[in-house]
């Protein structure tokens, strides 16, 4: 009687929590018209396409058009931007672009050459962060503006490579941003209400949660768009990115390669963006160089072919990765310069010759090495890659000692050169000839001090030709004899190149993700074309 | 989870003290917390004992063998009883030598933090006045910085280690126990004996290490015994973020953050260090609450 | 009484004038932004450029007190990765953060209340001994893998609830149960021993004694006894969901002042690190206030105590 009387009350209660506990379709996502993207990283995750490093340009690419396009696989084409034509004068120091007429801001003002001028001298402007911004500065006498549709830019040196570092294969310089727009609200509010030429609108951003974008009626590039809104969601944990795509909130979202079976089985369409970046790892150069022992080329040999790649690409990787052999070899510039990759030249797993070769180097007991360990965007496997590697070294002897820390207290170490000797490593995405000169000049040229990992007269002397050349032909040879090079000395230790699975709610259409540098082609997957 | 009296406790004052309770149910409750024991005491031998008991190396990986299932679901073997983790690390192994770095955090942790805390707690109490005012800002000032993000910053600045760990939680815990004991020395020093002291001459390092220490002696007992386990859940889930105990070194907090990938694919990866952690707090926190119901049910606020 | 509110404000604010000058010198020691911001081809020249531009060059006391004059004006500067100003992340993040404790303390309280009444109603049994193992459950599992637990089968496979985000009041309920899970325990432990406190004082007895029906003696009695330290725990539990929420905002992509004090450590961002420590404690500090306050209401003792 009493008893009843107790519980009846807590009875009520445990409903109570029940009844909040009821499915929630009635708050789900509006589908149908919307697209979701949930990504694990939004990288700087500013909308001011001039504050950007070397950035994600998932949402860029959506609300600007660049000056020069690209197809998905990089190369630079006339549908894709701008610019419907361009062309060189004969001694390739006038660059001549013909731009689109009738494209408009999104605030209704039309695109002209002033814009396309105002755009590129900011993204070469003091407050300009943007990845190749100092070249450029160091690249570009003038831009002209002669008439509304065309725009001359003058280089102080002879060049072929103005049209691709304006282009989507690479950052952001090539954006054209609304000189009006910015002229009278400033950089802050720009930053915030970001305005551009491209087939969606920026809706709304919460920092750290959420992009929101809504489309334009009708765009050039794509026709009419195919999603009414895509939103871009910052989702830091993969259990729940793809708890997302079962319950079919997100439509699209990047998994770990550890995963991909699960998905699979279950149905979910999984899109690979294949050798989307090379898993490297490279030595902190001492204030003066190399330092001993790995600046004997039979330790940096030894510590190569003391990995097993196969074993690592099949079991951390899940197999979606596949061994590499070039120090700094991004696969994706090989076929712009004629590179071959012969047999000969993959790593061989041998332990054995490994220790041979320690011993010749006269460390026949090992030597200590130091390690750093760190997660990075797009490489989850960071940490269990470190340790694995580390794993291999031991076998043959040198002492490895792991050391944990995040990339910002590494990166220090590394450019401070606190720490010589000691290995790091990046997935370094992969792009075509001129983004892996680029990334050659900035980690193999000595002039380039800070970031520099590879000492040596030889490459430097090729890397300074090909700044200099205007003969394709021998801009290519040159790449080639760098490789090789780098490949014969060893100078650094390239492990996989690894694929990167989007996985994609099983009511998506066709999509190309393509191989375009930190773009991930979501407009062609909305195109109405 | 031990939180501060502060006021509470004032108010608390004010109500009836219960009797002792002499029903045989009580007498029930006085009995010796047997499991928990039991169970804290079979870790601290793992713990010591471990370079014996360990059936292989923890740190020896082997990439061909990773995610072995236990040595009961098909594919398992004997060689790997509980299964090998995402590097084929021998789970066993990594349990137990893991013990070790996770009682051994938890332990030293709390006891710096309860030596430092108490000290600050009877030297305010004690002195009153200014003193007191200056060192309880202070206690308040710690006791509202996050730990975790205390740890994530020293992990940035010197990177993750176990010291690491040890210092970014006891710098901020000792806060509680200062708050704590300051509070019964308070209502100690309102009482007969110490002023009885004081007028026989007693100093006050005397009154501190004779009468005020040895009376919130009970406290610091049922304090400690709570925070060990709250001291290991706190560094699971510094593992988590990237500011816990690094590899390669096996800590049960780091085995369940790498594992948690795969809670449905190798579940064993993270579900049996899981296990460990819960057996371990559990008794710990078991063991807290009974030490509390019986040395002083005053405490009943911590 | 507004004397005991002045000295309390005092002391608080005299705590956040400490805790400033920690958090200006912690973050500070965690590294260079620059890093972060700029790209590998940066030369020196450009970092010298930035650190000009962001205010990084000059002298540590001129930044210190720059930093807590805008501060007092509500002005925690510009976020140096984001670069907008810090006081908008911090709104747009604080509702969230304090919406999800709210939320989840409501959780714990209702899981709280029954456990606890039925811990003490049937205190010694194995009803009592269940229902406190129940609580303790909370306080013995890392909150993170709880969190990923609940997600993976009750949101992934099950697909009852949401997973992530914010989106409507069942959003609220993984993430609310994860965090609230883990302050059961102590509010159990508080409302059954408060319960017993009065089940056996005299009064009671006494009641028992002239034959008041018992149930109510339960409930009047014991229950509103409970209830004030409950009340006050409440208040400290509270700012322990605030600044623990770190883990379950990361697991549930939920936007938070944890999630944002996170990204701010790893970006070196020294603006949004001071920012959200000082927020966090200010909460703490505005909790403990009221809580006293409340106190001191009820029990005027308090008020002319030290």
């Amino acid at each position: 009687m009493t008893r009843a009387k107790r519980i009846v009350p807590m009875l009520f209660m445990s409903l109570a929590l029940l009844a909040l506990a009821a499915p929630g379709a009635v708050w789900a996502q509006a589908k149908g018209g919307d697209l979701t993207v949930a990504l694990s990283s939004f990288s700087a995750e500013t909308l001011d396409p001039a504050l950007q490093g070397h950035n994600v340009k998932y949402y860029l690419s959506l609300m600007f058009d660049y000056l020069v396009g690209t197809t998905p696989d990089g190369q630079p084409t006339q549908q894709g931007g701008l610019a419907s034509k361009w062309e060189s004068s004969a001694d390739h120091k006038r660059w001549t672009f013909h731009l689109r007429k009738g494209v408009k801001f999104h605030t209704g003002d039309e695109m002209t050459s002033e814009d396309v001028k105002f755009s590129l001298q900011r993204a070469m402007g003091k407050r300009s962060t943007t990845g190749y911004a100092g070249p450029l500065r160091t690249l570009i006498q003038d831009i002209e503006t002669p008439a509304p549709d065309r725009v001359v830019i003058l280089t102080k040196e002879p060049t072929l490579i103005i049209p691709v570092y304006l282009s989507r294969a690479l950052s952001t310089e090539g954006m054209v941003l609304p000189k009006k727009y910015l002229e009278a609200n400033g950089d802050d509010v720009f930053a915030r209400k970001p305005v551009g030429t491209g087939p969606y609108k920026f809706v709304e951003q919460v920092v750290g949660s959420h992009i929101k974008l809504t489309a334009v009626d009708s765009h050039w590039r794509i026709g009419t768009p195919k999603y009414k809104n895509i939103t871009f969601k910052l989702v830091p944990e993969e259990t729940t990115r793809i708890a997302l795509l079962r319950r079919g909130e997100v439509d699209v979202t990047d998994i770990s390669r550890e995963r991909v079976k699960e998905l699979e089985k279950e149905g979910f369409p999984i899109h690979l963006r294949k050798d989307e970046a090379l898993v490297h790892m490279w030595f902190v150069l001492g204030p003066d160089g190399w330092v001993p022992p790995v600046k004997d080329k039979r330790v940096r040999e030894a510590l190569n072919i003391a990995i097993d790649r196969n074993e690592i690409a099949q079991s951390i990787f899940g197999g979606r990765a596949e061994p590499a052999a070039i120090p700094f070899g991004l696969s994706w510039s090989f076929k712009d310069v004629g590179f071959k990759v012969t047999p000969e030249m993959q790593y061989a797993y041998d332990p054995a010759r490994a220790k041979k070769l320690l011993a010749e180097a006269g460390v026949p007991n090992g030597f200590a090495l130091d390690m750093h360990a760190f997660q990075l965007p797009g490489f989850p496997e960071g940490k269990a890659f470190a340790e694995a590697v580390s794993g291999y070294w031991e076998k043959i002897g040198v002492k490895p000692k792991l050391i944990p820390v995040d990339y910002p207290a590494f990166r220090k170490l590394w450019i401070d050169r606190k720490a010589p000797g000691a290995t790091g490593y990046y997935n370094i995405a992969n792009r075509d000839w001129i983004g892996t000169y680029a990334l050659l000049e900035k980690q193999a040229y000595t002039p380039s001090k800070m970031t520099d990992t590879v000492a040596d007269t030889e490459v430097d002397g090729m890397i300074a030709q090909v700044m200099r050349q205007t003969d394709q032909q021998k801009i290519n040879s040159l790449m080639r004899n760098i490789f090789t090079r780098l490949r014969s000395e060893h100078y650094g230790v390239p492990v996989v190149y690894i694929h990167s699975p989007y996985a994609a709610s099983k009511k998506l259409g066709k999509w190309n993700p393509g191989s375009v540098m930190y773009d991930l082609y979501i407009d062609e997957l909305a195109s109405g074309k | 989870m031990a939180i501060d009296p502060g006021t509470a406790e004032r108010a608390a004052g004010g109500l009836a003290v219960p009797e002792r309770d002499v029903t045989a149910a009580a007498a029930r409750r006085r009995r010796l917390p047997l499991l928990p024991l039991a169970i804290i005491g079979v870790f601290v031998l793992v713990a010591i004992l471990a370079p014996v008991l360990s059936p292989a190396d923890p740190l020896s990986q082997s990439l061909r063998n990773r995610f072995k299932p236990p040595v009961w679901m098909e594919g398992g073997s004997t060689a790997h009883l509980l299964g090998t983790d995402r590097l084929g690390r021998d789970i066993l192994s990594r349990i137990i030598w893991g013990s070790r770095v996770s009682l051994a955090a938890g332990v030293v942790t709390v006891l710096i933090a309860s030596a430092f805390g108490a000290a600050v707690g009877l030297v305010a109490g004690y002195y009153g006045g200014r003193t007191d005012a200056a060192l309880m800002r202070i206690t308040d000032a710690t006791m509202s910085f996050p730990v975790i993000l205390l740890a994530l910053i020293l992990a940035v600045t010197v990177g993750p280690s176990f010291t690491n760990v040890v210092v970014a939680i006891a710098v901020i815990l000792w806060a509680r126990y200062a708050r704590v004991i300051r509070g019964q020395v308070l209502t100690l020093m309102s009482l007969d004996f110490i002023a009885q002291a004081r007028i026989a001459g007693a100093g006050a390092w005397r009154i501190i290490t004779r009468h005020l220490l040895p009376n919130t002696l009970n406290t610091l007992v049922v304090l400690v015994t709570l925070q060990v386990g709250y001291v290991i859940i706190v560094e699971a889930s510094l593992s988590f973020l990237g500011a816990g105990i690094p590899p390669p070194t096996p800590a049960w907090g780091s085995m369940i953050a790498e594992g948690r990938e795969f809670v449905t694919s190798a579940w064993w990866a993270s579900a049996i260090p899981g296990l460990a952690i819960l057996a371990v707090v559990l008794a710990f926190n078991l063991l807290g609450d009974w030490l509390r119901d019986t040395l002083d049910p005053k405490l009943r606020q911590l | 009484m507004i004397r005991f509110i002045l000295s309390r404000l005092v002391q608080s604010l005299a705590a956040l004038a400490i805790l400033s000058v920690v958090v200006f010198v912690l973050a500070r020691t965690t590294g260079d932004p620059l890093h972060m911001i700029l790209p590998m081809s940066a030369t020196a020249e450009d970092y010298a450029n930035a650190r000009q531009y962001l205010g990084l060059d000059r002298p540590y006391i001129e930044q210190y007190f720059s930093f807590v004059g805008k501060a007092l004006t509500g002005d925690f500067g510009t976020s140096l990765r984001a670069r907008r100003p810090v006081m908008e992340l911090i709104q747009e993040r604080l509702p969230n953060s304090i919406r999800l404790a709210v939320f989840a303390m409501g959780v714990s309280l209702a899981f709280a209340f029954p456990l606890g009444i039925l811990a003490a109603v049937w205190k010694g049994t194995n009803l009592d001994r269940t229902a406190q193992v129940i609580a303790v459950l909370g306080q013995s599992l890392p909150t993170f893998w709880v969190a990923i637990v609940l997600v993976e089968f009750v949101a992934g496979r099950l697909q009852w609830l949401p997973a992530g985000g914010i989106s409507g009041w069942s959003s609220y309920v993984l993430p609310g149960f994860t965090l609230g899970w883990f302050v059961v325990a102590g509010l159990m432990r508080l409302l059954r021993s408060g319960m017993l406190e009065v089940l056996d004082s005299e009064y009671v007895k006494l009641a028992r004694v002239k034959g008041v029906v018992e149930h109510r003696v339960i409930w009047l009695h014991a229950l509103r006894n409970a209830l004030v330290p409950v009340v006050t725990f409440a208040g400290i539990y509270f700012s322990i969901l605030v600044t623990t929420a770190i883990v379950v905002e990361t697991v549930f992509a939920w936007p938070g002042l944890g999630r944002l004090a996170y990204d701010g450590i790893s970006s070196r961002d020294f603006p949004v690190i001071q920012a959200v420590v000082l927020t966090t404690a200010a909460i703490v500090a505005v909790v403990n206030l009221g809580v006293d306050c409340l106190y001191a209401l009820i029990d005027p003792r308090i008020r002319y105590a030290r």
